[in-house]
């Protein structure tokens, strides 16, 4: 009898195992309707009268960069019962979309995302990401550029909010230009790169002058946002793939950069790109190389340029002009969304709000007051390197326009010999389409890098690229129909 | 049957309860879903999935794609293995010698199982820093005059898939080397005692005794490193940029099934079918390498190798 009950305790204890690990699925049923009323309740109530009462939880967000942390410490300081709960992964070789498209409608799924220009629409277009509309009037109030709203929108419901808006620049080295071209003014050397043909004849000059040991432009990567801007069609209509014309002329023109030498051959992100940025770009014989130009937006000014521009032994700050290069574009971005059925959906949308729609909030992002001791204040285990750098480009033209004239005399004028770059920006964002962001943008454009480098190596044709690519883009996109390519 | 032949039966059971549950959740129930899954067209970012029949399979096989990426794995899984064997055996042979006694075997055996406690994500960020267009191996090469200018390393195909046979062969090779060993040295020592005084020469040795003997260690080397070779993944995964550049020439099975499975909308039916694929094709290669290395010798005519197994062990 002993022994019986024994061996009835250990099946008990096992069909407790058993039962725990079936567990998951039954809740995630049984906590939807839960979530939902809340919800229901919260669109009767005006949005913007809510931060009356104090705000208590846990909130998770999950991003792919450290800088939404900072706006979440902030959000700590603001309502001191909140806990964020902050979780980075990185975007490497698309990691952090995988990672949340795992969790997201199970027991580990986030409250708050952020999600990238490249694949935010994927998300919009889901029927995973909570509706937001009821914080669209502050868009209004704040006069958000219509673009960032756009993107953040499908089929009459907005999804997504963002801080940033990114229309993208042109930024080239005053000292390479005095040198090859006659003139560093900025109105002047626009005038040289005005269009691709004018851009191809000042790209010879740079090639040509000196000892022969500038290029420029570092990679084949950062020219596609232009081109990819400029299309008549995303790339994705009626369920089929459009190779549209500026995805040939790109392909033409990295191809021309490369085989005359105007290009340093670097990849992005990696440590040769970075190099040029500071001088200490070295081919392999130790022989110096400069490069003349990057073409980057908004963001990539403070968190890119700026920061790469020193070495131990060099620092090109001052050095550097920024104009709109040969063609308009805008490049990334980052927007925040709530996941449906998050139990925390009051809180996740009150810090949407905070991160993309608080005047406040934005004012001190752009200008820098989020310094590590205004962090640390809040948070006193705020790593080091938190503090976000000021000037980035926020997406309400009411701050823009209240806070382009501080940076007239800034270290961000100074880094560009004293052009404002605010308000250069403030003067492109409004042409930024959003209309051409699809959600399978990011998959599509990755599954062309690697026949595109092969091509341009000369390994394969310019037809075995395409075909390459194709079959690519096929085997992740199984419903897409796919056109014949343009080149055979 | 009496109550105690019962009760002891049923204490077995329950002694290997904790196994066959085990095995039922995290080993057979994926199985099954993998199978259920590659029939659909289940997605991570819609709710609804349909039945698809084969569709998914066709798929597979309408492009030179999945063919493509499984050619890959064979050809750095062999390029690996070869050399992985044959140099682990070499080193067991010297090292477990009792003629060329040489010093401090352990020390060498732990050095050549350290690049497999690295973590794989370090080894290949380390090696992409080594071989990128302005690293230091193009700087090593230029200057000594073995280039004549810098290459894309990483751009080029036989180097690129020599680097991930390399990368995989250092790090798995010390592995094989103590498993090989401990093969060796469980062979009994009067067995070569005999043949010296028999005038045995040490191939002759190593070919009559050594390699019959080791037989089943060779196997189980051969089929785990055929299972773990068929899902290679986070090198390649790592070394270039997730899709297996360049020219789709180290993207082997898993990285395909993982592209599916995170491409735009998280294809998982699709990248199912690819698993079942690859879980029907390794299975019966391990089977087919059971079925021609079995013991022809001593093999009862009508005797199956599952039996034979079996007694043996």
């Amino acid at each position: 009898m002993k022994r019986l009950s024994y061996i009835l305790s250990v099946l008990v204890a096992l069909s407790m195992l058993l039962a725990a690990c079936g567990s998951p699925a039954p809740a995630a049923v049984t906590e939807a309707p839960a979530t939902d009323a809340p919800a229901a309740d919260a669109t009767d109530a005006p949005a913007a009268d809510a931060p009356a009462a104090e705000l208590e939880g846990t909130l998770n967000v999950w991003a792919f960069t450290n800088e939404i942390r900072t706006m979440a410490i902030a959000f700590e300081g603001r309502h001191p019962k909140v806990d964020v709960v902050y979780t980075m992964i990185p975007m490497t070789n698309g990691e952090y979309q995988t990672k949340v498209k795992a969790a997201a409608g199970t027991a580990d799924s986030p409250d708050v995302v952020a999600l990238e220009a490249a694949f935010v629409k994927e998300w919009v277009e889901s029927d995973l990401l909570a509706d937001l509309n009821d914080l669209l009037p502050l868009t209004e109030e704040l006069k958000t550029f219509p673009s960032v709203v756009e993107v953040g929108s499908y089929d009459g419901v907005t999804k997504g909010f963002s801080y940033q808006a990114t229309p993208g620049a042109f930024f080239y080295r005053r000292s390479i230009a005095k040198e090859c071209l006659g003139t560093d003014d900025p109105a002047e050397v626009q005038a040289m790169v005005a269009d691709l043909d004018k851009f191809v004849e000042t790209a010879a000059k740079i090639k040509a002058c000196g000892t022969g040991d500038y290029f420029t432009v570092g990679t084949p990567g950062e020219m596609l946002n232009p081109f990819l801007a400029n299309r008549e069609q995303p790339w994705i209509v009626d369920g089929e793939l459009v190779i549209d014309p500026m995805v040939e002329e790109y392909v033409k023109f990295a191809k021309l950069m490369r085989d005359n030498g105007y290009e340093s051959q670097a990849t992005q992100w990696s440590e040769g790109w970075f190099a040029g940025m500071n001088d200490t770009l070295k081919d392999a014989n130790g022989t110096p190389k400069k490069v003349f130009s990057y073409f980057l937006p908004t963001w990539g000014l403070p968190y890119v340029l700026i920061p790469n521009s020193k070495s131990d032994t060099t620092d090109t700050g001052g050095d550097w002009a920024m104009i709109n290069g040969p063609m308009a574009y805008q490049w990334g971005g980052t927007w925040v969304g709530v996941l449906d059925g998050s139990p925390n959906s009051e809180l996740a949308k009150e810090f949407v709000k905070f991160v993309a729609l608080d005047e406040e909030n934005l004012t001190n992002w752009a200008t820098g007051v989020y310094t590590n001791e205004y962090l640390k204040a809040i948070d006193p285990e705020t790593p080091d390197d938190q503090a976000q750098a000021g000037g980035d480009f926020v997406s309400s033209q009411v701050v823009v326009e209240k806070i382009t004239s501080s940076f007239d005399n800034s270290d961000l004028a100074k880094f560009l010999g004293g052009q404002n770059s605010y308000a250069a920006f403030a003067q492109a964002a409004p042409s930024v389409n959003g209309a051409l962001l699809t959600g399978s943008d990011d998959a599509i454009q990755r599954a062309l890098n690697d026949p595109l480098a092969s091509y341009l190596n000369g390994d394969i044709t310019e037809a075995e690229m395409y075909a390459q690519w194709l079959d690519a883009v096929r085997n992740e996109f199984p419903d897409l129909v796919i056109p014949e390519p343009p080149v055979k | 049957m009496s109550l105690s032949k019962f009760k002891r039966n049923y204490y077995g059971y329950l002694f290997i309860a904790p196994f066959v549950i085990g095995f039922l959740i995290f080993g057979l129930y994926p199985v099954y879903n993998t199978l259920a899954l590659s029939f659909t067209d289940t997605t991570l970012m819609t709710k609804n999935a349909n039945f698809v029949g084969l569709k998914n399979f066709e798929r597979l096989f309408a492009d030179n794609v999945f063919i493509n990426a499984v050619k890959n794995t064979w050809i750095i899984w062999i390029l690996n293995f070869i050399p992985q064997v044959g140099i682990a055996m070499l080193l067991s042979i010297w090292f477990t010698n009792t003629r060329l006694k040489i010093k401090g075997v352990g020390v060498w055996r732990a050095l050549f199982f350290l690049p497999n406690l690295l973590v794989p994500a370090s080894v290949a960020a380390l090696f992409f820093a080594f071989f990128s267009f302005y690293g230091p191996v193009n700087q090593f090469m230029v200057r000594y005059g073995l280039l004549p200018e810098a290459m894309h390393y990483l751009q080029s195909v036989p180097v690129t898939r020599g680097l991930v046979v390399f990368i995989q062969w250092w790090m798995w090779f010390g592995q094989t080397v103590i498993i090989v060993m401990a093969g060796m040295t469980s062979i009994p020592v009067t067995l070569y005692e005999a043949a010296m005084v028999d005038g045995a020469t040490s191939s002759q040795m190593f070919r009559r005794i050594t390699l019959p003997l080791l037989k089943p260690i060779l196997i189980y080397v051969f089929v785990t490193s055929l299972v773990g070779g068929m899902q290679m993944f986070d090198i390649p995964f790592l070394l270039t940029d997730g899709r297996g550049s360049p020219n789709a020439s180290i993207q082997t099975n898993n990285i395909l099934m993982y592209m599916k499975f995170a491409s735009s909308k998280g294809h998982i039916g699709a990248a199912s079918s690819v698993g079942v694929l690859i879980f029907i094709m390794t299975s019966l290669c391990a089977l087919g390498i059971f079925y021609f290395l079995r013991d022809r010798d001593n093999d009862a005519p009508k005797r199956s190798w599952f039996s034979k197994k079996s007694t043996e062990r």
